[in-house]
């Protein structure tokens, strides 16, 4: 069943992640990242997930709610996830007590979070990305659907809602048999928590999903643009948490050494070319035909 | 299936306006755009026009759009419009800004891709009221009927869906038209074939150079030896910050005697005359970098490039009121004294320090190619096909008299009246031909424009004569001699236009247009009654390979086009005609690849031609 609103509700997990792109990111000499030069910005499967509401929105008129937990310039991460999903509600779970936490005491947070907003309005789906790039455990996800209680599924790349039996039906890519990528189908009661395979992109392939997709769009831009108007700040207080169960208390995690990634040993050479002058190009197609030449067909 | 009462294929100017003219009247229209975003599949000439005329009401685009006139993009009113005919670095020029006048508003320089998406905006604000909306990256493959009142639209990207009409506003190459067969494919004397570059120049420059005001701007049209000895001419139109340079040349005459479209434009860029107007500082490297090591050679090239780029924005942005006054308020710069000490500074830095020269050239931003329908030739007579209509240049419906080439109005035009008589046609709840087709063709017949495609309007005859004055009568040939003589006197004139009216104006075209008139007589103009022209630099012209590199391309692995007979002549002239040289022979045989096509539709007399899937292909940054 659907929850008793009748709409569809959505909850998004997000994070802020160091903005990995290329040419952004900055290093400390040792090889550790600095933190403060580098810019942060929504998660890239962060994205993944947002786009899943966003499909939920335009396909299904489902209401969305963004969550995240972190320090108040975690906002960013809300606003640019709005962009995305046009959402209807902002939720920050900010508190002092809430920092050094590992995935299981994030979780705890999250639970809590999502709870408020079962309880609120009724909650049919969770999303939320495939793993951070900055942590790359892939474990908060999965945690917070076992401490809801909700079945997680996880590499999604499809869904359709079902709403008068109030399933889902999903598409994931699993490995089996030694194969890769084996699509597997499957159906589940609502609520549910599902992570997005990073491949996933949502399609839009009537003519009213587009028209409502640009609608959507249209209007995300202007919320986004006064995104703190949607904004819901919440502290462990206000999510009645146990404080020994968040933050630094509550992460059994102890990160004692980190290692250096030793350079990968290649096993080619590469000629750094100036590609300014024709004359090299011309030279560098050259050698590219003389390796694969033989093997064009005539 | 999904179901909408009408919908309309194709997001240009004269579909953007069936939209928001259906929805003001309250009905559900959707627009369909192959391109991924409004205006990226555009190409204009450049000058849209409002029309005041006194045999019969049109619709203006202020009449589609109420504020037009305060909030539109424009670039700006033409309030000069002069006739070149130039000879080698002779020049005599005719100012006939009384014929732009006849009849006009206004007329100004648009650039589509900064205008469609305007339209599109206040359009879409209109349609999401009545349910409708714009969905583009999408072609229409498709086009059948369910029964008479129902239309079902397959395209290549969304579900099929149905509707009751549609409005076919796919350009001069219009699939609809293919594959409904509504009209013939044009052929080559029905169409001329523009070649248009967009060429960078600082604002207060333009209005320096071309002695007009901020709100003001300058058209300007070239015969004579720039032809190549072509029928068509050249033009040159004032944009905000940019100039308009292309050349339109009749089809016929370009596959009677192939020339590369690009020749064409180039001529007129060459021409001593347009070689002045379009002149700006361009810094070019010299490469002297020779005595550095590697690594260092790089850093100091990318460290120039950066310089280059910084002044090449600084001094644009200097000659700009707008944005002169946008870098005050940032409060980088306190006066405007020192963002030109700013340009003068990174200037001698490139100088000095980097070995640049700053040379006089001109700077070119877009290179576009696109076929126009000369409509007394080839309007469709019957614009409609069951409860299809075509309006714009889908219908063939572009007007070439003389120096007055117009489309984007005609287009506007067209689409207030087909949305007229769809609205009507749902409000009946019948699109039978009888209520919906004859109807639009009637509204279409009564149009101004029409008239304008099938007779000589005499009093525009005066006024074009009355400019002419000062050409010496023996110039002209004997046979124009009379017609001139003829025409001089009012009670002839208005004898001989009816009599030619009557006739037929088509039977006049091939005295009217021929190389005489657009080569031979500006070419004797000039070099009887001309100045001379000095030009101070020697220009530099981009190769055509520079060019289509410059484009914005989204590859389609799938060709677009298919070559039905790689033997043909046809086909072999497509070799020099295909503006972007996607055809070349090899061993006797035309071969096609398709990756540098921008759509002009130049070969498609004899190809299987569609236009690319949604989002792919070409897409224009100006238009």
């Amino acid at each position: 069943m659907l929850n008793p609103s009748g709409t569809l509700n959505v909850a998004v997990i997000v994070k802020l992640e160091p903005d990995f792109s290329e040419g952004n990111v900055s290093y400390n000499s040792d090889g550790t990242l600095n933190r403060a030069e580098t810019k942060n910005v929504l998660g890239p499967h962060s994205a993944v997930a947002s786009s899943a509401a966003l499909y939920a929105k335009v396909k299904y008129g489902a209401n969305v709610s963004v969550a995240t937990m972190g320090p108040p310039i975690a906002e960013a991460a809300l606003q640019q996830s709005q962009l995305i999903c046009n959402a209807d509600e902002l939720h920050l779970y900010s508190d002092r007590i809430f920092a050094g936490a590992d995935t299981l005491a994030t979780s705890e947070v999250l639970r809590a979070g999502i709870k408020k907003m079962a309880n609120e309005q009724g909650i049919d789906i969770v999303f939320s990305g495939h793993r951070a790039s900055d942590g790359e455990t892939g474990q908060t996800g999965p945690q917070t659907a076992w401490k809801l209680g909700y079945p997680f599924i996880g590499n999604v790349i499809d869904y359709d809602i079902d709403k008068e039996r109030g399933y889902v039906r999903l598409q994931r890519l699993i490995k089996n048999y030694g194969h890769n990528d084996i699509i597997e189908e499957l159906e589940s009661p609502l609520p549910v928590f599902i992570t997005l395979d990073p491949s996933y992109s949502p399609f839009f392939n009537t003519v009213s999903q587009r028209l409502n997709l640009a609608l959507n769009q249209n209007d995300a831009e202007k919320r986004s643009s006064r995104y703190k108007e949607y904004l819901k700040t919440f502290s462990a207080q206000s999510l009645e948490l146990n404080l020994k169960s968040v933050g630094l208390p509550g992460s059994p995690t102890i990160v004692y050494k980190v290692e250096k990634i030793p350079r990968a040993k290649a096993n080619r050479k590469a000629d750094i070319i100036d590609g300014y002058s024709q004359e090299n190009l011309s030279q560098v197609a050259r050698r590219i035909y003389g390796i694969l030449g033989e093997t064009i067909i005539k | 299936m999904e179901k909408f009462d009408v919908a309309i294929i194709g997001g240009g100017s004269a579909g953007l306006a069936a939209l928001k003219q259906l929805s003001n009247l309250g009905k559900q229209a959707i627009l369909i755009e192959g391109g991924k975003k409004i205006g990226t599949k555009n190409v204009s000439g450049g000058l849209l026009y409002s029309k005041n005329t006194t045999i019969g009401k049109v619709y203006n685009v202020e009449d589609v759009y109420d504020n037009f006139l305060t909030d539109a993009p424009v670039e700006r009113q033409i309030t000069k419009y002069m006739l070149h005919a130039t000879s080698k670095d002779k020049m005599f020029s005719l100012d006939l800004t009384p014929t732009h006048n006849y009849q006009t508003n206004f007329g100004y320089s648009v650039l589509l891709n900064k205008l469609l998406p305007w339209f599109a905006k206040e359009a879409l604000n209109s349609a999401e009221k009545t349910g409708g909306g714009i969905v583009t990256g999408i072609h229409v493959r498709s086009i059948m009927w369910k029964d008479e009142n129902t239309i079902i639209i397959e395209t290549d990207e969304l579900e099929p869906f149905q509707v009751k009409a549609v409005i076919a506003a796919d350009g001069v190459n219009s699939e609809v038209a293919q594959i409904t067969g509504a009209r013939r494919k044009f052929t080559q004397s029905d169409l001329y074939q523009g070649v248009k570059v967009v060429v960078k120049l600082p604002e207060e420059i333009i209005e320096e150079r071309f002695e007009i005001t901020n709100n003001e701007g300058a058209a300007h049209l070239f015969a004579g030896d720039v032809t190549l000895n072509h029928i068509g001419g050249g033009f040159l139109y004032t944009n905000k910050d940019t100039l308009s340079v292309g050349a339109v040349y009749h089809y016929d005459s370009l596959i009677e005697k192939p020339t590369e479209p690009y020749e064409l434009v180039n001529a007129l860029l060459s021409n001593p005359f347009v070689i002045e107007l379009i002149k700006d500082e361009v810094p070019e490297t010299k490469e002297n970098y020779k005595n550095l090591s590697k690594e260092e050679e790089l850093r100091t090239r990318f460290k120039a490039n950066k310089l280059i780029k910084d002044w090449k924005e600084l001094h644009h942005t200097y000659y700009s009121p707008s944005g002169v006054k946008e870098l005050l308020a940032n409060g980088k710069y306190k006066t405007k004294e020192e963002i030109k000490n700013k340009v003068d500074s990174i200037h001698d830095e490139l100088v000095s320090k980097y070995d640049i020269e700053f040379e006089s050239n001109y700077v070119e931003l877009e290179y576009s190619a696109k076929l126009v329908p000369d409509g007394k030739r080839c309007r469709m007579k019957k614009p409609y096909f069951k409860n299809i209509l075509f309006i714009g240049d889908a219908a063939g419906r572009g007007i070439f008299v003389g120096p007055r080439i117009e489309g984007l109005n005609v287009g506007i035009d067209d689409a207030v009246r087909a949305a007229e008589a769809v609205s009507n046609a749902i409000d009946k709840n019948s699109f039978h031909s009888n209520i919906l087709g004859e109807r639009y063709r009637r509204l279409v017949e009564e149009s101004p424009y029409t008239k304008d495609m099938d007779e000589i309007d005499k009093n525009y005859l005066k006024v074009f004569l009355d400019c002419t004055k000062q050409v010496p009568n023996d110039i002209v040939d004997y046979r124009y001699r009379a017609i001139f003589k003829l025409m001089s006197n009012s009670t002839f004139r208005g004898i001989s236009v009816g009599l030619v009216n009557k006739l037929g104006y088509r039977r006049l075209l091939p005295i009217l247009e021929s190389n005489k008139t657009y080569t031979e007589v500006p070419i004797k103009i000039a070099e009887r009654k001309g100045k001379d022209v000095q030009k101070s630099y020697s220009i530099r012209i981009p190769a055509i390979a520079e060019r289509i590199a410059k484009l914005n391309y989204n590859d389609d692995s799938l060709s677009h086009i298919k070559v039905l007979d790689s033997q043909s002549d046809f086909m072999k002239k497509m070799v020099t005609l295909c503006p972007t040289k996607c055809y070349s022979m090899e061993n006797g045989r035309v071969i096609l690849q398709h990756e540098g096509c921008i759509e002009c539709g130049t070969c498609l007399k004899e190809t299987e031609w569609r236009h690319p899937r949604g989002e792919k292909g070409i897409a224009y940054q100006y238009g």
